[in-house]
């Protein structure tokens, strides 16, 4: 016992342990601090450092080339014990470092911690938010998967509108003119040094800031904060009424923290990691690529936009909201902390986070990719072939065979790119199909060049009997034929 | 303390027992490129169930998971026609050399898993009683040999009660002479189901169609009527 302590002591005099722990974790805070909304910030270091530790064992397998890295994906998740486990670690530690430093910016913004004196903070803050977006994106790259192929193809297509830039960056990035071998080293050297390297050097400066300027106490409704006197009146604060981090105000602080270690090793143990879906490979086009969630948003604002606002958002809008970001502090510059004093920057999250929601929605149902293999791989339903004439039934293998169900669903099944044909004949009259049919229009080919007189009539006949058995189908009044159900038939 | 511990605890075993775990990655649900799939239900899925119905049966096009048609179906024959298709109709060409997607082992694969599938006893022993599947048709020539003109009256004998007194749709069943669907159907998809039926939607095999099976002349023939309805080709 003794002699522990006599080490203990030796090792404190020469490394000043007791000081450290002074300056850094047994700081003071102000008890109002010890809350659970300031545990979002600690919570995303507990996943960085999963990350960190599971990243350096994925690295000991990983083989950044494009012909080995699948494959090392492949033995991790088949051969290796517990590869798979590792892998789902350090998916799942993304997924949520990711959500909790978003929520963690969110908080802070709500709660006007960025007004002074933590601009800076704020500022370093969100070169970390890109760092770790960074991170998540370079990571999903190393699956080399086709999502990854065709996350690369597009970020590479951004970066080349850029004006003046554009050629050289992207060639920087591909590390060459096409997205190739090369392209995964240099993915791989910003997955594993580059960003890295930036985030924890970053993250110093962060911790340094928040041990200088100390953790803003919590916010009262028209408690103000004037430059001058704001920094005496927190020293005052936390000389008065202040605990120290630890032991004291950061029990929440770990009681979240293991909650989200155990988030992690759950879902690693329960869902898994992400599957690589089929080599990158261009030719195969299959499959319909859709990146990790925290890109969803980006992918399907792209997806909806129309072509000549691309440019436009990419020179223009994206950096721009980047600026706006880092400048936050200097634009709301109000004395006010409290969100109920606020209502601007209330709305102001509601907005961003309720469009990015409703667009990854949109990209979780990507309705503009076409379902390629609809038309061989989704049947037409029993209900739509029973009662059906022959001529329909050859008109549904000709909306088969010409790919419709590829854009088109019956009943839910198929693609969702244009409207579901289930009840189709309630909407169109027969004309009105046919001139669909050839003219196509709003986003449909026209077919007219691409079928015969037959199949047009197989097709019309099959469409017109799309409809409920109570609802009658669309006539027109000029039209005399009967029943375009096609049973039984004219003629 | 305690309810740490128990996390910790948690924590550390869910770490050493997992192996087992649901998380862990289905060697099944490995991606294949779409040429290494062996699997006759995975390929027959994605190739086949939009115009022959998920399970053969009830889709569209030919009932090929018909028992009766499997077992008169040989598989030199499926393999045919899966690779080359049906030319003037919606059933493509699979095969590679056609411009297909399917490889020829993967054709052999759905050729004899059709059968190994879905065919029946039963239906075997109908079929020994059965005429042939394929058979020239003979002149799908308005008044070749009579051809026609026999199958006329065989059409009135076994078909006219549900088709209608004269082929144009009845009560039970739609059109065989609309010149649109004829356009899109070969003869030999004619006779496959005059001789296999639609069972699947209400229609007989030859052998139940009328009060007696259908002779193989008969079917000759009335494949024959419905053919000599075609418009002539543009
Ligand atoms: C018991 C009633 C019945 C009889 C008898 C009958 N059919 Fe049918 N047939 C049907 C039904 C039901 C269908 C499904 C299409 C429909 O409902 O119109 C059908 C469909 C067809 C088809 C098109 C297949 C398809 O995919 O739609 C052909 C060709 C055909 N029949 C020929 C014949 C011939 C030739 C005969 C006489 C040898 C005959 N049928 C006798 C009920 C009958
Ligand atoms: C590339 C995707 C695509 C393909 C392939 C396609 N369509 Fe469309 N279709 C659309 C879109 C998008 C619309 C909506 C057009 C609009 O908004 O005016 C549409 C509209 C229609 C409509 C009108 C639906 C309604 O409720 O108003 C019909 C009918 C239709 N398509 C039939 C077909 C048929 C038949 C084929 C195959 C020969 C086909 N489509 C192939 C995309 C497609
Ligand atoms: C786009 C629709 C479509 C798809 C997909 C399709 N078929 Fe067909 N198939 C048809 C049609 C229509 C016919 C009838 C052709 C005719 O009139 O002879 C047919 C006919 C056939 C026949 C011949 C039936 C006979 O009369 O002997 C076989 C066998 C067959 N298909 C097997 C397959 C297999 C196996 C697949 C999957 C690899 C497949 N089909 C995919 C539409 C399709």
């Amino acid at each position: 016992m003794n002699r522990i302590r006599l080490l203990g002591q030796w090792l404190d005099d020469r490394l000043a342990l007791g000081r450290l722990y002074e300056h850094t974790i047994g700081h003071r805070i102000p008890a109002s601090s010890a809350s659970w909304w300031y545990v979002f910030g600690s919570a995303t270091l507990v996943c960085l450092i999963i990350q960190l530790v599971t990243g350096v064992c994925l690295a000991l397998v990983y083989v950044p080339s494009p012909d080995d890295a699948y494959a090392s994906l492949e033995y991790l998740d088949y051969e290796q014990p517990f590869g798979w486990y590792l892998r789902g670690l350090h998916y799942w530690g993304s997924n949520f470092m990711v959500a909790l430093v978003t929520i963690h910016m969110v908080q802070i913004f709500l709660f006007g911690a960025y007004k002074y004196p933590r601009e800076l903070t704020w500022m370093v803050g969100c070169a970390l938010f890109l760092a770790t977006i960074g991170m998540a994106f370079t990571g999903q790259t190393m699956r080399f998967d086709q999502d990854a192929y065709w996350g690369v193809e597009i970020i590479v297509s951004i970066l080349g509108r850029l004006p003046g830039v554009g050629e050289y960056a992207t060639h920087l990035l591909q590390g060459g003119p096409i997205v190739g071998a090369e392209t995964l080293s240099r993915f791989f050297a910003l997955h594993v040094f580059v960003i890295p390297g930036a985030l924890i050097g970053l993250l110093v400066i962060h911790i340094r800031l928040v041990l200088v300027l100390g953790i803003s106490e919590y916010p009262v409704a028209g408690k103000h904060v004037e430059p001058g006197a704001y920094r005496d009146d927190y020293e005052g604060v936390v000389e008065k009424t202040g605990i120290r981090l630890m032991p004291e105000g950061g029990g929440k602080d770990l009681v979240f923290g293991a909650l989200v270690l155990l988030a992690i090793v759950l879902c690693a143990a329960l869902i898994g990691p992400k599957i690589p879906n089929g080599p990158a490979d261009p030719t195969l086009i299959q499959t319909v690529p859709r990146p990790d969630f925290y890109f969803l948003s980006l992918f399907a604002a792209f997806a909806l936009m129309p072509p000549y606002l691309e440019t436009v958002v990419i020179v223009y809008v994206m950096p721009l909201a980047i600026v706006l970001l880092f400048a936050v502090p200097f634009i709301s510059r109000g004395p006010e902390r409290h969100p109920s004093r606020r209502p601007g920057a209330v709305i102001a999250v509601t907005v961003v986070l309720l469009s990015l929601f409703t667009l990854a929605w949109e990209g979780v149902q990507s309705p503009w990719s076409p379902d390629m293999d609809a038309w061989s791989g989704v049947p037409v339903q029993p209900r739509f072939v029973r009662g059906r004439s022959p001529l329909a039934h050859a008109g549904a293998t000709i909306l088969q065979a010409k790919q419709c169900r590829n854009c088109h669903a019956l009943d839910g099944a198929g693609g969702k790119r244009g409207p579901d044909l289930a009840g189709v004949a309630t909407r169109l009259t027969e004309d009105q199909l046919i001139r669909q049919v050839l003219q196509g229009g709003g986003n449909m080919p026209a077919y007219g060049k691409h079928l015969a007189p037959h199949e047009v009539t197989a097709l019309v006949a099959f469409l017109g009997t799309l409809h409920p058995e109570n609802q009658p189908p669309a006539r027109s009044a000029a039209s005399s034929s009967s029943s375009p159900t096609g049973f039984p038939e004219p003629r | 303390m305690i309810p740490r511990l128990t996390l910790l605890c948690l924590v550390v075993a869910s770490t050493f027992a997992c192996d087992g775990l649901p998380g862990r990655p289905n060697p099944d649900d490995r991606y294949q490129r779409p040429e290494d799939v062996k699997d006759f239900g995975a390929l027959y899925a994605t190739n086949c169930s939009g115009c022959h119905g998920a399970t053969g049966q009830l889709g569209p096009a030919t009932p090929v998971g018909d028992p009766l048609y499997l077992a008169l179906a040989a598989p030199e024959y499926l393999r045919t026609i899966i690779a080359g298709g049906v030319a003037g109709t919606a059933m493509p060409r699979f095969g590679q050399e056609a411009g297909g997607t399917l490889t020829p082992e993967q054709i052999a694969i759905l050729a004899s898993g059709l059968g190994a599938r879905w065919s029946s006893r039963e239906a075997e022993k109908l079929a020994a009683k059965a005429p042939g599947l394929v058979a020239p048709v003979g002149g799908a020539v308005p008044g070749h040999d009579g051809q026609v003109e026999r199958g006329r009256g065989v059409y009135g004998q076994f078909c006219a009660s549900c088709h209608g007194p004269d082929g144009r749709g009845g009560e039970k069943a739609g059109s065989i002479v609309h010149a649109a669907y004829l356009g899109l159907v070969s003869d030999q998809g004619l006779r496959t189901t005059t001789l296999v039926g639609r069972r699947d939607l209400g229609m007989p095999n030859w052998h139940d169609l009328g009060q007696r099976p259908m002779a193989p002349g008969e079917i000759g023939d009335v494949v024959a009527w419905m053919a000599s309805h075609r418009a002539p080709a543009p």
